[in-house]
């Protein structure tokens, strides 16, 4: 199998000198090539790191589907964030009363844990499907459903009551989120919020500080092998430039310090045309598999030299719901006999060198993104962390295993990276929280669309985008 | 506007529809006053002070109804100093001792009318008015004087006695009066004769003197007479409400001084008080009076226990909770929200929960609320048929003697009539009337049954079709166990509750039935009860009678009048040519065109010339109409009729209220004016059908086949001007030809390809072939189908412009099938079918659609939701005569098990199965849940046959060659798929092994997924299964998403089992398939 994935980079550059500039390039892998696999024990030692997978929770195992509905997801959810908030609350106000929606009293002012509702007029019910007339004009799908008649309700076990006054705007939030209200009944059955408290960051643990020299991470999203947009020579090139084959011995170096890689979903893009409910045809049946065989290959060289880590996400020949499962080691049949490709879970959540990762392949962001607005996609990605909840979506809106006894998307631990897959631009920034937590929240780009992955320092979590482009403007 | 399609499209009689028999129709149409008189239903003084002891002992529960009562009365309205203006709601009478006072020359009993209504501050107004007395007119027999009548009124009086020897009225018949007048039947030349004015005693004695007449009198020199009545069926408000020009809804004056406070007052009313009639003034419904008062409307519903498997009976299961909502008319929120329950129940938010102990308690203090809070009408889904009479009824299971007080009256009980409703359509049903004095009732579910047509009317799917919204559905199995639970179980129940008392609210509020009612009752001037109550003939004959009354006349009460005469000739349809049009159709049609016949050529009941007068009147042959039906009659010169009148009347005012409509500004002032013009559009469309309704009040076919007859010439006549003159001889670049027309219309290919070309044309045909008709009748051009799809008559769909640079709507005629018989896939179908041929012009498209939904349903892929077909269980299976399917299903499903087996009542939700050869029909219906748990396979073919297959065919034979053989026996119907059922009797024995996910084959040793010839293959079949997995895990969640949104709760599992809603078995299929799917992915973990 190895071998075959160098035939085809063989076949693969010929075919593209031509429309690029890549003399140089070709050179460079012609010469590695050759001591193909001696180079990385040659001059340039690469770095490692010790790596702990913490994707336990996110891992579906016996549990299945038995007729549960998500009524105990939004239960446990809230047991577990009410019990956080009951915490904050003496702090927070003191002399209040601590009431359930239905303690409520016209007029007393208290304060109240519950999970949001966000009642929306353009959010897209499957009834439509239903609705007496069709209309004639199909609908345009609109990328986001805020409407300005949009209102919140506050619900807990006991019962759900409207929130009043222009202190908490429905924009922001969403359905799912659990967090505690300041305020009073009104007379017309709505509660008039005063204030409203968040969980906000949670506790960190601390940030290893023994490192003093450079080692990197590569997180890259969204390579979307065939799709007719993806350039297959652009990640040949972002694999080259990780397994040490590019560049001068400078650039090698920084190569060499690249301890991990992080492939944070839609690796593929399936012909999901092919699927349309109608039996297969085996000629169909096999071209559907294709693109995954031509991934198996990529990796193989990238697991061939340092540790990777592959994420599912929604284009991903994996299930939909979230947690999403590891993508199914028989689908790569070449890479996956290395002991350093590790197929994980949608979330995923690890340590490396004691410093805490979190990350999805973005389905959570583009949800909030599509019922709630904020400046920017960094900005949904704090407010999750603030709310504790990495998918406070799930199920309402994002599709998600109806789990029973727990809610794997809280967010106990606060990390040190938190990112996000399949965005449209690189964007990163760091944030603080209230007792010295410090995070360095990135946004991974689709690297089909902009040939951007992000390569980030474990020494300072500094990041930055390493590009590839085969197209060298005049 | 329903109504008013059918009547012109129907030949007479429309009203009432012919599937009704005749004990129905009697029913309907006979208008019987019944006395009520006061002291029969009132309490004694004893059991009312008991009463009052008791209300005593629940004063807590009085202190917090008591916030919820009318606001107090001002000081003028307590000195009465001030004129009292009041919005009448509801007008009846009842039998007491006349008013000293008003009346020192009477005595005695006498009809007293009670008018309630509502100030415009919002207090109730119960107003008595004396004075006004029954009666009605006989034609005087010839020879009669002056001076013989008060020897014709011993006579009658003496008959009279011994017809009511139990009586104690001193003086049966009061008077009886020479008037002059003269009857509305028949062209006259005399301006009027003389006839006789009876005035009885009661409205009763009407009827019981009618008899008396018509069986014939012994007069002296004359002779044994009988007499033909006139106007002697009138009803005594209705006759109250013409002789003072009230008519349904509108304001009343009582000026300072006319009125006296009752000493004694008898109703609950804050103003109550005693006036004469001829002091009333009547205001007409125009300007400040045409504005609604602030009248309160409660909306109620209430749950019973029942037990398992049998439809809740009152006198075994407890009434647990019920649920109100008062909204003030005009407001957009509700005024008050509660719930009383049995046992104790958690708070809601915003709502007054109020928990009893014993269910006692909850009826009484369910009427307490009523009293304190004064409702002017009471709304509510199925109430008159189910949750009044359930409530009375359990009271006196319980023997509440005081509970059944729910009226304006102090101390009257309600009474509950039984009535029988009997139709051809629905069975023989008992139903109850149960009257509560001064309260309008306005059952959602009997106005939506008589104005939409639907394919179901279950509150569920009439408010997914009003307001785009499922409601959770509580099976009354679960309802028992809910409430046997714990508080918070109780609230559950109790929201649900809520849910169902505010939807009728909210539809009442969408469809404005408040302002279209009242438009309506004042429009045709009936109390508005009756809209509810009565048939259609009833506005008619008001109208008649108001109008008759101006002008003189009388109407006979002859109901056999026009029976003999047989059926006519109904509505002309030109033959249609059906195919697929892909040039723009032109639709000409006339502008109420029966109404404007009947004007146009003076039609009516005083116009019309009997063959005898024709010869021995001498009318000159100008003065007269012939119409095409062979009848005559008199032009407007000789003597307008009043029909015409009426008519005219009606279609300036909805003129006038149009333009009105547009001036206004305020939304409230608009959905007055909106309603009254539809009431005035159904008035006028109405009128022919009273003429035509042979068993109505006052049938004349001469006039109703003179109408069609007409309206047959004009089509053809239409159709043949347009033909003739708009051909290439003319000038016009293609000859027109007319390619189908029905009742009013007529549908025209002027050959030109472009929609605004098109629309000149029609435009200028309209105009030219208007100028050759008399006025009023008009042809208009309103429209262009383009394409249009002609199937046959009555069966049309195009898409509609009205404008040339893009359509407004696809519409569809006679095709879309709403029949209750057919499943979801029929109706998606041919949705989509047609939106591909009409609007994406993809017939190609459209055809590999049918195709592809063929092969799906024969390969089992199709969405069990689509197949099920819902029918009404009305009876038990031993009182249907013939076996039917969801009869004999609700039998089996009762033996599997009891507690959720369909009842009586209940809508039969069923799919075909594959059965033995030769079961019929019947034995094979089943659950469709059954059919999902268990993997029983569906028999496509009777689906293909039954349901799809003419539908289909009827939309694809103008458009394709061949289409049954293309679209039915092609390539796509040659692989069938059928599911292994999982219970049945072979399958038990079979054993079971894992086969091959690739290739089916047996597998053998350890393996479980692949056989090793597909081994190599694992990575394609497992993306094909892992998107399988995906596919059904996005269902999964919407729909399940969906049911909590619709619950409005997240924490809260799912109860619902409404089986009207399309998603149901979806959701129920998802949730198996999901489990299934998990499974077969899970044998890939090695």
């Amino acid at each position: 199998m190895t071998s075959n994935g160098y035939e085809c980079l063989y076949l693969l550059l010929p075919m593209h000198a031509s429309s690029s500039s890549l003399s140089t390039s070709i050179n460079k892998t012609e010469r590695v090539s050759n001591s193909s696999r001696q180079a990385a024990m040659g001059r340039i030692e690469r770095l490692q790191s010790s790596y702990q997978s913490l994707d336990e929770s996110f891992e579906i195992g016996k549990e299945m589907y038995r007729g549960q509905q998500y009524s105990q997801i939004y239960f446990a959810r809230l047991h577990l964030m009410r019990t956080l908030l009951y915490s904050l609350v003496p702090l927070w106000k003191p002399n209040s009363p601590v009431c359930t929606v239905l303690g409520l009293e016209e007029g007393k002012e208290c304060v109240i844990v519950g999970t949001l509702f966000k009642h929306m007029k353009l959010k897209p019910c499957i009834l439509d499907e239903y609705s007496k007339e069709r209309s004639v004009v199909p609908l345009v799908k609109p990328h986001n459903f805020v409407n300005q008649d949009d209102y919140l309700d506050l619900e807990d076990e006991s019962g759900r009551v409207k929130l009043g006054g222009n202190i908490i705007v429905p924009s922001v939030y969403v359905t799912g989120i659990v967090v505690a209200i300041y305020g009073k009944e009104t007379g017309a059955g709505d509660f008039l919020v005063h204030e409203v408290l968040e969980a906000g960051l949670p506790p960190q643990i601390e940030f290893p500080i023994k490192s003093r020299e450079d080692r990197y991470v590569v997180l890259v999203s969204g390579i979307s092998v065939g799709s007719s947009r993806s350039n297959p020579l652009q990640f040949q090139l972002l694999v080259d430039h990780i397994t040490g084959h590019l560049g001068d011995e400078k650039e090698q170096s920084i190569a060499s310090q690249i301890v991990r890689v992080v492939i944070a979903g839609n690796s593929v893009e399936m012909p999901r045309g092919l699927l349309n409910g109608q039996n297969l045809a085996s000629k169909d049946l096999s071209r559907m598999a294709e693109p995954v065989k031509e991934l198996d290959i990529l990796l193989n060289q990238i697991a061939a030299a340092l540790p990777l880590d592959i994420m599912p996400g929604p284009c991903d020949p994996a299930n939909f719901a979230l947690p999403q499962q590891a993508l199914h080691r028989c689908l790569f049949p070449g890479s996956s006999v290395y002991n350093t490709f590790r197929s994980c879970t949608n979330p995923h959540c690890f340590e490396l060198d004691g410093i805490r990762f979190l990350g999805t392949s973005g389905q959570n962001v583009d949800d909030l993104d599509k019922y709630s607005e904020a400046k920017d996609k960094l900005d949904f990605m704090e407010r999750t962390l603030r709310w504790r909840h990495l998918a406070p979506t799930a199920p309402n809106t994002l599709g998600c295993y109806p789990y029973t006894d727990r809610d794997p998307f809280f967010i106990e631990s606060c990390p040190h990276v938190y990112f996000v897959g399949n965005q449209d631009k690189y964007d990163t920034r760091v944030i603080k929280g209230s007792e010295g937590q410090s995070v360095r929240l990135v946004c991974v780009p689709k690297f089909s669309e902009t040939g951007v992955a992000v390569m980030l320092n474990l020494r300072d979590l500094e990041c930055h985008a390493l590009s590839f482009g085969t197209q060298f403007s005049p | 506007m329903n109504k008013n399609n059918s009547r012109k499209r129907s030949a007479p009689p429309p009203q009432p529809p012919p599937p009704k028999t005749k004990q129905a129709l009697s029913l309907e149409e006979e208008f019987v006053d019944e006395d009520v008189f006061i002291d029969e239903t009132l309490f004694s003084e004893d059991e009312e002070s008991a009463i009052l002891r008791d209300i005593e002992q629940r004063q807590a529960l009085a202190a917090r109804l008591a916030k919820w009562t009318r606001p107090p009365l001002s000081q003028e309205y307590l000195s009465q100093s001030r004129s009292i203006l009041f919005q009448q709601l509801e007008i009846d009478y009842v039998i007491g001792e006349s008013d000293r006072g008003l009346l020192p020359n009477r005595s005695g009993p006498a009809a007293i009318i009670r008018i309630f209504g509502v100030t415009k501050e919002g207090h109730s107004v119960c107003c008595k008015v004396h004075g006004f007395e029954p009666y009605f007119y006989i034609s005087c027999p010839p020879g009669m004087r002056p001076d013989d009548i008060s020897r014709f009124h011993q006579v009658l009086e003496a008959r009279m006695r011994e017809a009511n020897r139990n009586s104690n009225v001193r003086n049966l018949v009061i008077d009886v009066q020479m008037v002059q007048r003269r009857s509305i039947m028949y062209y006259q030349q005399l301006e009027s004769q003389p006839f006789l004015k009876i005035i009885v005693a009661l409205p009763t004695m009407v009827a019981s003197c009618r008899g008396i007449l018509d069986r014939g009198i012994q007069l002296d020199g004359l002779g044994m007479k009988s007499f033909m009545t006139y106007e002697s069926n009138v009803l005594f408000a209705l006759r109250f409400m013409i002789d003072c020009n009230i008519v349904g809804g509108n304001w009343i004056e009582i000026p300072v001084g006319k009125y006296k406070k009752t000493t004694k007052s008898l109703s609950y009313c804050q103003l109550e008080f005693d006036c004469l009639y001829s002091d009333l003034i009547s205001h007409a419904p125009e300007g400040e009076y045409s504005k609604m008062a602030p009248f309160r409307i409660l909306s109620f519903d209430i749950e019973c226990a029942g037990r398992k498997g049998h439809f809740p009976e009152p006198t075994h299961d407890p009434v647990i909770q019920i649920a109100n909502l008062v909204t003030l008319q005009g407001e957009g929120q509700p005024l008050i929200r509660n719930v009383m329950t049995l046992n104790s129940c958690s708070p809601i938010v915003g709502v007054d929960v109020m928990s009893f102990d014993t269910e006692e308690e909850v009826l009484l203090a369910w009427r307490d609320f009523i009293r304190e809070v004064d409702p002017d009408i009471i709304i509510g889904y199925n109430i008159c048929k189910f949750d009044l009479p359930y409530l009375i009824e359990r009271a006196a299971t319980l023997k509440i003697a005081d509970f059944p007080i729910l009226g304006r009256i102090r101390n009257s009980r309600v009474r509950v009539k039984d009535t029988t409703f009997s139709s051809r359509q629905y069975g023989i049903r008992e139903s109850k009337e149960v009257t509560v004095e001064g309260r309008v009732q306005f059952d959602l579910l009997q106005v939506m049954q008589r104005d939409y047509k639907l394919s179901s009317y279950s509150l569920n799917s009439v408010s997914a079709h009003f307001l785009s919204e499922q409601k959770e559905d509580v099976h009354h199995s679960i309802i028992s166990d809910l409430q046997n639970g714990s508080a918070e179980t109780r609230r559950r129940l109790a929201v649900y509750c809520l849910k169902d008392a505010y939807l009728p609210q909210r539809l009442l509020d969408k469809l404005m039935f408040v302002y279209n009612y009242v438009e309506m009752a004042r429009v045709t001037g009936v109390p508005i009860s009756f809209l509810l109550s009565r048939g259609q003939s009833i506005k008619v004959l008001s109208q008649l009678l108001r109008k008759a009354k101006q002008k003189n006349l009388v109407i006979p009460n002859a109901k056999q009048a026009g029976s003999e005469q047989g059926t006519f000739e109904g509505a002309t349809v030109l033959e249609a040519r059906a195919g697929f049009y892909e040039k723009p159709i032109a639709t000409l049609d006339f502008a109420s065109l029966y109404p404007s016949i009947m004007m146009a050529y003076n039609l009516c009941y005083c116009t019309l010339v009997t063959p005898e007068n024709a010869r021995n009147l001498n009318i000159p042959p100008e003065s007269v109409n012939k119409t095409p039906s062979g009848e005559t009659f008199v032009k407007s010169n000789l003597q307008k009729g009043i029909l015409p009148e009426i008519l005219e009347e009606l279609l300036a005012a909805r003129k006038r209220a149009k333009a009105d409509l547009k001036e206004a500004k305020d939304p409230l002032e608009k959905a007055v004016l909106d309603g009254r013009q539809l009431a005035l559009k159904i008035s006028a469309n109405s009128v022919y059908g009273f003429t035509g309704a042979t068993i109505g009040q006052l049938p004349c076919l001469e006039i109703s086949s003179s109408v069609t007859s007409y309206g047959r010439q004009m089509i053809e006549h239409t159709k043949k001007l347009v033909e003739d003159k708009f051909t290439t001889l003319n000038g016009y670049e293609h000859n027109a030809e007319v390619i189908y027309g029905d009742t009013d219309s007529v549908m025209v290919q002027f050959g030109a390809s472009a929609v605004d070309e098109a629309m000149n044309l029609g435009r200028e045909a309209a105009e030219y072939i208007s100028g050759t008709f008399i006025k009023p009748i008009k042809l208009e051009f309103e429209k262009i189908y383009f394409p249009y799809l002609l199937i046959s008559k009555k069966r049309y769909a195009g898409l509609f412009w009205t404008k040339p640079d893009n359509f407004d709507k696809m519409d569809t005629k006679g095709i879309e099938t709403v029949r209750r018989d057919n499943c979801l896939l029929v109706k998606n179908l041919v949705n989509d079918c047609l939106h591909k041929i009409l609007i994406d012009r993809d017939v190609p498209g459209a055809v590999q659609y049918v195709k592809n939904a063929i092969s799906d349903l024969l390969m089992n892929r199709m969405d069990l939701s689509l197949l099920v077909i819902t029918k009404g269980l009305t009876k038990t299976g031993d009182d249907y005569e013939v076996k039917t399917a969801h009869v004999e299903l609700a039998e089996r499903m009762r033996k599997r098990d009891a507690a959720t087996a369909p009842n009586v009542g209940d809508r039969v939700p069923y799919v075909i199965i594959k059965a033995a050869k030769g079961a019929k029909a019947y034995e094979k219906s089943e659950d469709p849940i059954y059919v999902l748990e268990n993997n029983i396979p569906i028999d496509p073919h009777y689906y293909l046959e039954n349901q799809i297959s003419k539908p289909i065919l009827r939309i694809f034979e103008p458009i394709l060659k061949n289409a049954s053989k293309e679209l039915l026996h092609g390539d796509h119907t040659r692989s069938i798929s059928i599911s292994t059922p999982s219970n049945s009797g072979i399958m038990r024995f079979a054993k079971k092994q894992y086969t091959c996910i690739g290739c089916k084959a047996v597998l053998s040793g350890g393996n479980r997924t692949l056989c090793s010839h597909c081994k190599g293959r694992e990575a394609e079949l497992y993306c094909k299964s892992v998107a399988q997995v995906s596919d059904l895990e996005i269902l999964f969640g919407r729909l399940w998403t969906q049911c909590q949104e619709c619950q409005g709760s997240l924490h809260q599992d799912v109860l619902c089992t409404s089986r009207d809603c399309p998603i149901f078995y979806r959701r129920k299929k998802a949730q198996k398939d999901m489990a299934e799917a998990r499974l077969q992915l899970d044998r890939w973990s090695f």
